[in-house]
């Protein structure tokens, strides 16, 4: 559905991009995954057509966006960092007029608002005025505008950032029902928030990608088996305990937390499940365990292991 | 393209621009109406539209400032320039509406001379082909301001260079009795046109070569045309400015003269500006 071929950018100097190339599937929810700055908006902002390449080239559906950007452009939705709303409009107002720009005919118009309008539940504000709008309704206008004319395509930059919690589930509960019926391109800079709705991840760092694969594999491969633990012991005590444990790469105290207890991550020396073996070892030397909990690798860990070893997981 | 108007035209009255427009044409035409026509009872319609052609410099910039840099500023381009919409297109919705608000106003001015009528005869012809001047020289200050406002996302800035920019023209109307006349300095005026080409070339097209072959060849047909006969130089500074001139062609109309070759120049002008406003969008995308 979306070839993009060593696509490369370059502000003078700097090279946002760096020959990115990758291909998303029909139906396919891909994650772009990456640091501030490592080049997402500026490869998002190429595929939709709304910036040039300096080098490659994106195809979407077969269509060239340089060669027939009114075709390529009909088939795809985007919504960028900033939703591009005009504040001064009305809800109705604007997705009226996205649908004049997007060449949706009269005649569909009234029935696609409505079906949008209901999918991303924005019904009850379509008379206010954008500008008085919270967040997270502001966010949904932005979805719902990159739906129109029915793109089989969305690229959704970022569409989580700024949201609170619970605005945050319902937007990916949205993505994830989008998904069913189109194929979703979503950035975002913070781990759980890919692996929660994507199918694939690809990571990128300083304009290159440095992994790509499944959310399962990815973390299998990247985070596998890191444990955080508190335990009611001295630390002298829970180090020598868990150092005698086979399978256990490293252990490092990262001090108290909570009277009389000590927190230590410990690191499997490979992809091994040590849960029980950690259990039995701080059991057998009387060291209570209070919590014992995979460690989720923050996108830096990841970003630690991905660049100095540079694989592609598959 | 009838979408980008729509939206633009009722952008200007869902936010103060377009009342702020009108309200000031309106005040200003109407002071004076009242000072040169009315109270002296004098039917010289004209010349109270060609001494009002100055208010272009403060109500232009107030209605093309917003045009583009607010896009760009709100970041609202990007709905633009990804919606299978062509730049020409959003461009052009974009100057007919500023040109209709105008246009409107412009309308609402004709009661004037209609309340002229009621105390004597008036010239009509002359009154219209006034007017068709004064739309056209203003639709010319237009494009000028939208390309202007494309060149930044700082409305301020928009309507700052847009006010100097029109004040120039100004200036460089009243110059044109006053420069020099002589062949010496009209050769030193063309090489200098000559040198700015040049460079503007080199700065657009980053190439060297490109900007020599056509400083040189320049540099040759002043000297062809000296050689030639050197009296084309005489007054050629004027002549110039005398060709760029806005406000020189408009005085036709004033006379109620209504003739092809100032309605093209005008209509070739904004042109230009509308089509270097879509070129300056487009480079952009590719820097
Ligand atoms: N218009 C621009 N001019 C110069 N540099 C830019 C421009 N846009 C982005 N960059 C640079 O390109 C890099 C990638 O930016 P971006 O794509 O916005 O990253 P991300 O979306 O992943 O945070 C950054 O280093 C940024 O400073
Ligand atoms: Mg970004």
């Amino acid at each position: 559905m979306i070839e993009v071929q060593n696509v490369t950018k370059r502000y003078g100097q700097h090279v946002a991009v760096d020959h990115v190339s990758f291909t998303v599937n029909d139906g396919e929810i891909l994650g772009f995954l990456g640091p501030n700055g490592a080049g997402k908006s500026t490869t998002m902002n190429i595929i939709t057509g709304y910036i040039s390449a300096t080098e490659g080239t994106v195809k979407i559906d077969g269509i060239d966006i340089l060669d027939q950007p009114e075709e390529a452009k009909k088939r795809i939705g985007y919504l960028p960092e900033f939703p591009p709303l005009y504040m001064d409009m009305t809800v109705a107002e604007y997705l009226d007029f996205v649908c004049d720009i997007r060449k949706v005919s009269s005649a569909e118009r009234k029935q696609s608002l409505e079906r949008i309008m209901d999918i991303v539940k924005i019904d009850d504000v379509k008379g206010r005025l954008i500008k008085n709008l919270s967040k997270g309704y502001k966010q949904r206008v932005g979805v719902a505008q990159a739906m129109i004319g029915n793109p089989q395509v969305l690229v959704l930059d970022e569409p989580t950032v700024g949201l609170d919690p619970r605005q945050i589930i319902e937007m990916r509960d949205l993505i994830k029902r989008l998904g069913k019926s189109h194929t979703i391109i979503l950035s975002s800079h913070i781990l759980p928030e890919v692996s929660a709705v994507c199918d694939r991840i690809i990571i990128i760092n300083k304009g290159k990608i440095v992994a790509a694969g499944t959310p399962d594999n990815l973390s299998k491969h990247l985070g596998g088996g890191r444990l955080s633990l508190r335990v009611a012991a001295p630390e002298k005590q829970v180090v020598a305990a868990l150092e005698q444990v086979p399978g256990i790469a490293r252990v490092e105290p990262r001090g108290t937390f909570e009277p009389g207890t000590v927190d230590v991550v410990v690191d499997p020396d490979q992809e091994v499940d040590i849960r029980r073996p950690v259990f039995n070892a701080l059991s057998r030397a009387d060291c209570p365990i209070l919590m014992m909990r995979p460690l989720d690798l923050s996108l830096e860990e990841i970003f630690m292991q991905v660049t100095t070893q540079e694989s592609e997981v598959s | 393209m009838i979408g980008v108007y729509k939206k633009e035209l009722k952008a200007y009255f869902s936010t103060p621009t377009g009342y702020v427009f009108m309200g000031f044409f309106l005040l200003i035409a109407g002071f004076f109406f009242a000072i040169s026509n009315l109270f002296p009872m004098v039917a010289n319609y004209n010349g109270m539209l060609g001494n009002l052609t100055f208010i272009f410099l403060i109500v232009v910039p107030i209605l093309t400032m917003r045009l583009l840099a607010e896009e760009m500023r709100q970041k609202t381009d990007v709905l633009l320039l990804t919606s299978p919409l062509s730049v020409g297109e959003m461009i052009i919705g974009k100057y007919f509406a500023a040109v209709t608000v105008f246009l409107i106003t412009l309308l609402i001015t004709c009661m004037y001379p209609v309340m002229m009528s009621f105390f004597g005869d008036i010239a009509v012809w002359e009154i219209i082909g006034g007017y068709v001047g004064f739309f056209l020289l203003g639709s010319t200050f237009i494009a000028i301001g939208l390309f202007i406002s494309s060149l930044t996302d700082n409305q301020v800035i928009a309507a700052v260079v847009t006010f100097s920019v029109l004040l120039l023209l100004w200036v460089m109307d009243a110059l044109q009795s006053v420069v020099p006349t002589d062949i010496v300095s009209g050769v030193v005026f063309a090489s200098a046109l000559v040198a700015a080409v040049a460079i503007w070339l080199y700065s657009a097209a980053r190439n060297i070569y490109v900007s020599l072959v056509a400083a040189i060849a320049g540099g040759a047909v002043i000297a062809g045309l000296y050689i030639a006969n050197k009296d084309i130089y005489t007054g050629f500074i004027g002549k110039v400015l005398a060709w760029f001139s806005l406000l020189n062609r408009y005085n036709e109309f004033s006379l109620g003269i209504l003739s092809l070759s100032p309605i093209v120049y005008y209509i070739t002008f904004s042109a230009a500006f509308v089509f270097l406003t879509i070129r300056n969008i487009e480079k952009k995308r590719w820097s």
